[in-house]
C-alpha cells in the first residue's frame, strides 16, 4: 500500500509538471489540442491523488503501523471514525488533503470551463498546475505520507491527540481546507486575466461562486473550530486568538473585502488593481495559514512539530507574491479605473471604507502572529502577543465595520444627498439610540464597547428589516402578490443582495453572542465536598459525588453536580476528567446546560479531584447568549447558500454579453 | 498487498495518465488553434459590460427610489446620467459594428 501511494503521488507530480508546461505552450501557440491535453493531465492528477488518498485511508483502516503516519497518529483502541480522521491529524496527511482538494478543484475548473473562457483557461491551468507541482513535489520528496517506520512495525500505534478525538475534528479541518485551498481558483483566474491582458469583468464572473464557496467554507470551518474549542478544550471560551485560528481568519477577512469590492468593479469599473491585490492577499494569507500550521514555527494547540516543510512553504509564498506583484505592475496601464469616486457618501465609498477596515484588521492580526517570530529571529527571545492586543483591534475596527454594515445598504450608488440620508437613517438611528439607553438603564453600561456593539446591532437589524420590508412592499406594488410570495420573489430576483443581507444578520447574531458572552460572562470556582454547594449568577451547584465510566480507549471520572435556580431543580451536570492510557494524556470533559429560551450556557469544568477523592474543584461559568454564535453559523450558511445559488437570468445575460466573443472563440 | 498487485495498480495509473494526455492528439477533433480576441473584440466586451452596468444601475436606481433611498431630484439626475451613459455606449457599439469589414457576422444585440 505504501509503495502504491508513493508511486501515485509521484505520478501526480509528473502530471502536474506536464500540465503546467503544456498549458503555457498551449497559451502561447493557441493550440487547442495541447490545452486539452494539459486539462486532461490536471484531471488525471486528481485521479492519481485520489488513489494516494484511498491508499492512506486503507492503511489507516487496516492499522498498518509499518507506515509512520499511521503509527504516529492511531492505535488499535482508537474508535474507527477518529482512525479515519487521523488522516489530517498528521502533517503529511493534511498536506495530502490539501493536494486532494486542490487537484479536485482544478479538475472541476477544467470541466466547468471546457467551452468558455478559452483565452483565460490555459493560464488558469498553468497557475493551478504550478501550485500542484509545489504541493505534489513536497509530498513526493519532502514530507512523504507513506514513509516507513525504521525497524519492525510497532505492535500498537502512539494514538491520536485526545483533543482531536471529537466529532468536530472530523468536520472542521476538511471544511477549513476546502476554504483555504479553493482560494487558489480565484487567484489562478486573476493571474490568468493579468497574463492574457483580459482584465474585463469576465474573470470576476468566473470566480465569484468559487470565492463565495471558499469564504463560506472558511467561515463555517472557523465556527466549527470555535465550537470544538468550546466543548473540548475546556477553558470556557471559543476563540483564543491562537495563531492557527488567526490563520483562517486572515484570508476570510481578505475574501470578505474582495466580495464587497468586486461589486464596485462590476457596477462602476473601479478598483481593478485593488481587486487583484485582494485576491493575491487572500491566497497568500491562505498559504501563510498553511505555513503556520505545518511549519511549527509558532506555538499553538494545532501546530505540528518543527518540520522541513516550513522553509519550502515560506519560499513558495515569496514566489507567489513576487509573481503576482510583477504581473500587477506590468498590467497597471490597462487596470485603470473607468470612473472615479464621486462622493464619500455613496455605496462605493462605504465599500471602500469597509475594505480598508477589513484589511487593516487582517494586517493587525498578521502583525500579532508574526511579531513573536520576528522577535525571536532578531532578539533571540520569543515574545507573545496576547488577547488584549487582538481585542483592542477587534473593537477599533469591528465597531466601525458593524456601523458600515448598517450604512452600506441604505446609501445609494454614486452619491447620496443629506436629505435622503436623514430620511433613510432616521428610524434605524433613533432605534439604536433608544436601545442603547434602555440597555444602559438595565445595567449593561459596565462595558462601553459592549453597549455600543448592542446599539449598532439594533441599527443594522432595523436597516436590514427596512430593506426587506420596503423591497417586499415595492414587489407587491408591482406584481400584486402576497407578502410571502413577494419575499420569495424579492430574494429570487436579487440573490446576491438579499443573501448578503442574511449574512449581515448572521454578523449581528455573532456580535451579540460574542459581546454578551465575553463582556457579561460570570465565573466562579470552588472546592466542594459531598453535599456542598456553590453559586454562580443565580445558579446553585451542589456536589453529589463521583462517577466512573470507560470505553475502548479512555476512562472518565465525573463529578455529578445538581443544578437549581431559585429553588427549582434544573437537572444535573457531570464535568469530568478523561484519561487516555495509550496516548498517556488526560483531558477536561466539560458539561454544559443550555437555556433554549435565552441562549445562555451554564458551563462547568472539573478542575481537580483531591488525592483522597473526597472533594472536587469545580469552575462554573455563565455565558449569556453564547448560543447565538452557533445560530449565527446556521444563518451565515443560509445567507451564503442564497448568494451562491445559480441565477439563470444572470447566466443568460452573461451568455448574451459574451456571445460575440464566444462566437469568435468557438 | 502483493508486489504484483502493487505493480499492476501503478501500471494502471500510469496507463490512464498517458492515455489522458495523449488522447487529444490522437482523437479526431475540429480545429486545432484557438482564435485570439482582436482589439475590437476586447473593445466590444468593454462596451457591453458598460452597457449592462448602466442597465443594472438603472434597475438598481429604480429600486432605490421605490424604497425611499433617493429623493425625486437625486433620482431624476442620476437617471438622466445613466440613460445618457447607456445611449453613449450604444452609439459606440453601433459605430464599432458598422466599421467596414468588422464583425459583419456578429449579432447586433448580444
Amino acid at each position: 500500500m505504501a509503495t502504491f501511494g508513493t508511486a501515485a503521488l509521484f505520478v501526480t507530480f509528473v502530471l502536474a509538471v506536464y500540465a503546467t508546461g503544456a498549458a503555457v505552450l498551449a497559451a502561447r501557440r493557441r493550440d487547442r489540442r495541447l490545452m486539452q491535453s494539459a486539462s486532461n493531465a490536471l484531471t488525471a492528477a486528481f485521479g492519481t491523488t485520489l488513489a494516494a488518498t484511498f491508499a492512506l485511508l486503507i492503511a489507516l483502516a487496516r492499522h498498518d503501523f509499518s507506515i509512520r503516519t499511521v503509527a504516529d497518529t492511531t492505535s488499535l483502541q482508537l474508535p474507527w471514525q477518529y482512525t479515519l480522521s487521523a488522516f489530517w491529524a498528521s502533517q503529511e496527511g493534511s498536506l495530502l488533503l490539501w493536494l486532494t482538494v486542490l487537484t479536485g478543484a482544478s479538475a472541476l475548473v477544467m470541466f466547468q470551463n471546457r467551452r468558455r473562457n478559452r483565452e483565460l483557461l490555459p493560464w488558469v491551468a498553468a497557475v493551478l498546475g504550478g501550485i500542484t507541482v509545489f504541493f505534489s513535489g513536497m509530498l513526493s520528496f519532502v514530507s512523504q505520507p507513506f514513509q516507513q517506520v525504521s525497524g519492525p512495525p510497532p505492535a500498537n500505534g502512539a494514538g491520536l491527540d485526545p483533543a482531536l478525538q471529537n466529532p468536530y475534528m472530523v468536520a472542521h479541518p476538511p471544511m477549513l481546507y476546502l476554504g483555504y485551498v479553493t482560494v487558489a481558483v480565484p487567484f489562478a483566474f486573476a493571474m490568468a486575466a493579468l497574463i492574457s491582458g483580459r482584465v474585463d469583468s469576465r474573470w470576476l464572473v468566473a470566480v465569484r461562486r468559487w470565492t463565495l464557496f471558499s469564504w463560506m467554507c472558511l467561515g463555517v470551518g472557523m465556527l466549527l473550530g470555535a465550537h470544538w474549542a468550546y466543548v473540548e478544550i475546556g477553558w470556557g471560551g471559543y476563540w483564543a486568538w491562537d495563531p492557527v485560528e488567526n490563520a483562517a481568519l486572515m484570508p476570510w477577512l481578505a475574501a470578505t473585502a474582495f466580495l464587497h469590492s468586486v461589486m464596485v468593479q462590476e457596477k462602476k469599473g473601479m478598483l481593478k488593481v485593488w481587486n487583484v491585490v485582494l485576491v493575491t492577499a487572500t491566497f497568500s494569507l491562505a498559504l501563510f495559514g498553511t505555513f503556520l500550521t505545518r511549519s511549527g514555527v509558532v506555538g499553538s494547540i494545532h501546530a505540528f512539530v518543527q518540520s522541513s516543510v516550513g522553509p519550502a512553504l515560506l519560499g513558495f509564498i515569496a514566489v507567489v507574491l513576487a509573481f503576482a506583484v510583477t504581473l500587477i505592475v506590468w498590467r497597471l496601464p490597462i487596470l485603470r479605473s473607468e470612473h472615479r469616486l464621486e462622493s464619500v457618501v455613496s455605496r462605493e465609498a462605504t465599500f471602500l471604507f469597509n475594505n480598508l477596515l477589513l484589511l487593516a484588521f487582517a494586517f493587525a492580526i498578521l502583525w500579532g502572529v508574526v511579531f513573536p517570530i520576528l522577535s525571536e529571529a532578531v532578539r533571540g527571545v520569543q515574545s507573545t502577543v496576547s488577547t488584549p492586543y487582538y481585542n483592542f483591534f477587534l473593537v477599533a475596527f469591528g465597531l466601525p465595520l458593524l456601523l458600515l454594515t448598517g450604512i452600506g445598504p441604505l446609501v445609494a450608488w454614486r452619491k447620496a444627498s443629506v436629505n435622503s440620508l436623514a430620511r433613510t437613517f432616521r428610524w434605524p438611528a433613533l432605534s439604536a439610540l433608544a436601545a442603547g439607553a434602555l440597555l444602559a438603564l438595565l445595567g449593561l453600561g459596565s462595558s462601553t464597547a459592549g453597549l455600543t456593539a448592542f446599539s449598532l446591532c439594533v441599527f443594522v437589524t432595523i436597516t436590514i428589516g427596512l430593506e426587506f420590508a420596503r423591497g417586499m412592499s415595492a414587489r407587491r406594488a408591482i406584481a400584486g402578490t402576497s407578502w410571502p410570495r413577494s419575499l420569495v420573489d424579492l430574494i429570487g430576483r436579487n440573490r446576491r443582495r438579499y443573501g448578503g443581507y442574511v449574512v449581515h444578520l448572521a454578523v449581528v447574531l455573532l456580535v451579540v453572542g460574542i459581546t454578551a458572552s465575553s463582556a457579561y460572562s460570570t465565573a466562579s470556582e470552588a472546592t466542594l465536598g459531598p453535599g456542598q454547594s456553590m453559586r454562580v449568577a443565580g445558579y446553585t451547584l451542589t456536589y453529589a459525588g463521583l462517577t466512573r465510566s470507560s470505553d475502548t480507549n479512555s476512562t472518565t471520572t465525573s463529578a455529578v453536580l445538581d443544578v437549581s435556580r431559585n429553588g427549582n431543580r434544573l437537572g444535573s451536570l457531570s464535568p469530568g476528567q478523561r484519561i487516555y492510557p495509550v496516548e498517556g494524556r488526560s483531558t477536561n470533559e466539560v458539561d454544559i446546560q443550555r437555556s433554549m429560551l435565552t441562549g445562555t450556557d451554564l458551563y462547568t469544568i472539573l478542575q481537580g479531584i483531591s488525592k483522597d477523592g473526597r472533594s472536587v474543584t469545580v469552575k462554573a461559568l455563565v455565558n449569556p447568549a453564547v448560543s447565538l454564535i452557533w445560530v449565527a453559523g446556521a444563518v451565515f450558511l443560509l445567507g451564503a447558500l442564497i448568494t451562491i445559488w445559480p441565477d439563470p437570468r444572470e447566466a443568460r445575460q452573461l451568455a448574451r454579453r459574451y456571445a460575440a466573443a464566444l462566437a469568435r472563440e468557438a | 498487498m502483493s508486489d504484483a498487485a502493487i505493480a499492476g495498480g501503478v501500471a494502471v495509473l500510469v496507463t490512464v495518465a498517458v492515455i489522458a494526455i495523449a488522447w487529444p492528439f490522437v482523437a479526431p477533433q475540429r480545429g486545432q488553434r484557438d482564435a485570439v480576441l482582436s482589439r475590437e473584440d476586447r473593445r466590444r466586451i468593454d462596451l457591453l459590460e458598460r452597457r449592462d452596468a448602466a442597465y443594472a444601475g438603472l434597475r438598481e436606481l429604480e429600486q432605490d427610489h421605490r424604497t425611499g433611498k433617493l429623493s425625486n431630484d437625486d433620482y431624476e439626475a442620476e437617471r438622466r446620467r445613466l440613460r445618457a451613459e447607456a445611449a453613449e455606449v450604444l452609439r459606440e457599439l453601433d459605430a464599432l459594428d458598422s466599421k467596414p469589414g468588422e464583425r459583419a457576422d456578429a449579432p447586433r444585440e448580444v
